[in-house]
């Protein structure tokens, strides 16, 4: 697909794109569509045929961003998981589409100021391409897999809300495979869409190109430098600009390495959605190896801060919170067929930092006691929905707690669980705000154009942009705002 | 950097029991491990390298004995390690998790366990 070209000295462009995951693709794919010249520079390797569907161990080494190590420092540590190959994170998500509803568009580009710079209907009319691009539909109930099948029955019996995931795939297999680069290339992630589409109108991408500063001249961007991955520098000249989509951990750290935006949001305001799993044991096989990896959600409990979703985890991830050790580790470990596995995702109101590190990024961030409030409340509605569906066995998996379930009646123990983060196996892959957009340089760092204020030539189209977290998915909404303001700064 | 010979041999002891596995399976973890902290970034190797070497030499902090941890009796053994895994200090027990989510990668990739729990290879079958 790329041709394998590395950045010459002297490259140029009318703009270049850093990153090439939802944002960056879209914006690759809009500037292609207009005729405009384009290198798109990512930082990972391109996904090789070989390298999908290897199972975690080698998704990790071959596409996630510092092969899965990468974490968030604060009262206790969370991983953060990003991709970092072409495609970027659309590569090894769960392959979930989320519309943005008109409440969290509201709370989120409503409440920054941007009601007129960024309708709701401006964003559905985008949302509406990339559904009928990205062949997005709920997923169909012999996809849903024992994993989501229980969750629909003790949503059901519950009488909570719940539905089919929406997902990007055509003609999905079931492998539960999708965070290891789906093996059947079902999964309509950037590098089997948008991207091709756009190297075929002309667009070039580079990946194993890591941008490290933007260069200006007058206030001006007139060029990018970084290095390859063979260790090689490299630099490319920018006729039009720079349209960063890095993701909310790189974007502001290119920012701030290149001296770029109001010193004291760049990097500021970083949110994420942080979440934590509650598994349970059912007489019957649940075979979380069968179905889409993501399959059903809950959204009755949206409002207050939270949300459900499946989520089938391999053998391997599955029992590191399980009790045991040796025989009993063992006996735990023989209920793996009989598993579900489903998330609580909270809208947390903490807000972190991320900045430049020598070789990686340094992200500090520790939920609030709010926060950790919506994860009791969120893992508690998580035990009573698996016992809904029947479970003879609930572990919340939050040290401190009840180790292990076996009864309805005793749900009322999980209202003690521990408030403190250090208790519970946190883990996150929403990550949003840290260039967020404001009215001003005193609000944000970019305007509602996207563009970075102080500065000509420098656009943040990512979730990095977005002013604060969204309560739903992300990828569909940092699609839609890249391809409505790369429209804009086409005509 | 990796593990050093020495270093797999006593930790495959530890992995064993902490599975429940014979000792060639807790040889093959310990291996998985040395090839992970080749892979991945030095920041993290170091961490996970430190951890490795906690465990297998600070029994006389744990259950005062100090010898290494594949030298203690089987049952002193799982008593040292309940109580890596049950720290009521942090960073001591989210040590232990780390190696133990790393372990499990190894021990989920191995294919007697596959078998066992039915769930087929770690690599997709294709066509």
């Amino acid at each position: 697909m790329t041709g394998g070209v590395a950045a010459r000295a002297g490259d140029a462009a009318d703009f270049v794109i850093v990153g090439s995951g939802a944002g960056g693709a879209t914006a690759a794919l809009v500037l292609a569509e207009a005729g405009k010249d384009v290198i798109v520079l990512e930082e990972g390797p391109e996904v090789r045929a070989e390298h999908r569907g290897l199972g975690s161990v080698e998704s990790f080494m071959h596409m996630f961003r510092d092969r899965g190590t990468q974490v968030a420092m604060g009262r206790s540590v969370i991983p953060i998981l990003q991709g970092r190959c072409l495609g970027g994170t659309t590569v090894v998500n769960g392959a979930i589409v989320w519309r943005l509803p008109e409440d969290a568009y509201e709370r989120v580009f409503g409440a920054a100021g941007a009601r007129e710079a960024i309708p709701h209907a401006a964003l559905a009319a985008k949302m509406d391409r990339v559904e009928r691009d990205l062949s997005v539909a709920p997923a169909p109930d012999r996809l849903l897999g024992g994993n989501g099948s229980l969750m629909k029955a003790g949503a059901a019996k519950l009488g909570w809300v719940g539905h089919a995931i929406r997902r990007n795939v055509l003609d999905c297999q079931g492998s539960g495979r999708c965070m290891e680069a789906c093996p059947t290339r079902s999964k309509q992630s950037m590098e089997v869409t948008y991207l091709p589409r756009a190297a075929s109108l002309g667009a070039r991408l580079l990946p194993d190109h890591e941008v490290r500063t933007i260069e200006t001249s007058g206030a001006r961007a007139v060029a990018v430098a970084g290095r390859r991955a063979d260790g090689s520098s490299f630099r490319i000249a920018v006729r039009r600009g720079v349209i960063l989509a890095a993701s909310a951990v790189q974007s502001p750290c290119i920012l701030r390495r290149s001296g770029i935006g109001p010193r004291e949001h760049v990097g500021a305001h970083f949110r994420l959605h942080p979440a934590t799993a509650v598994a349970g044991v059912y007489r019957d096989p649940v075979r979380l190896w069968e179905g889409a990896t993501q399959s059903y959600e809950i959204d009755e409990f949206r409002h207050e801060g939270f949300k459900m979703e499946v989520a089938s985890l391999p053998v391997e991830l599955a029992g590191v919170r399980l009790p045991g050790m040796g025989e009993a580790f063992q006996r735990s470990m023989a209920d793996y067929p009989n598993m579900a596995v489903w998330g609580v995702q909270v809208r947390a109101e903490a807000e972190g930092t991320v900045s430049p590190a020598a070789k990686r990024s340094h992200i500090e961030y520790t939920p609030t006691a709010g926060d950790m409030e919506l994860f009791r409340r969120g893992a508690k509605r998580l035990a009573e929905m698996h016992f809904a569906a029947g479970a003879v066995r609930v572990f919340p998996g939050v040290h401190g707690g009840p180790e292990v379930l076996t009864s309805p009646d005793e749900l009322g123990e999980l209202d003690d669980l521990p408030l403190d983060p250090r208790e519970w196996s946190i883990i996150s892959s929403h990550l949003f705000s840290t260039c967020r957009m404001g009215a001003d340089e005193r609000a944000g760092v970019v305007g509602f154009d996207g563009a970075v204020h102080g500065v000509r030539g420098v656009w943040v189209f990512d979730a990095s942009a977005l002013p604060t977290n969204l309560g739903v998915n992300p990828q569909h909404t940092i699609m839609a705002m890249s391809m409505l303001l790369t429209e804009r700064l086409v005509s | 950097m990796g593990l050093g010979e020495g270093a797999q041999r006593r930790i495959a002891v530890v992995l064993a029991d902490m599975f429940g596995e014979p000792i060639d399976v807790g040889r093959e973890i310990a291996a998985f491990l040395d090839g992970y902290l080749r892979r991945v970034p030095s920041r993290a190797a170091l961490g996970l390298g430190v951890v490795v070497w906690a465990i297998t030499w600070l029994p006389v902090l744990f259950v005062g004995v100090p010898l290494p941890a594949d030298a203690l009796s089987r049952a002193t053994r799982a008593r040292y390690i309940e109580a890596w895994s049950g720290s009521r200090v942090y960073l001591l027990r989210e040590g232990f998790y780390l190696l133990k989510a790393i372990a499990l990668m190894g021990w989920g990739a191995n294919l007697a366990v596959r078998a066992r729990l039915g769930v087929g290879p770690m690599a997709a079958r294709r066509g």
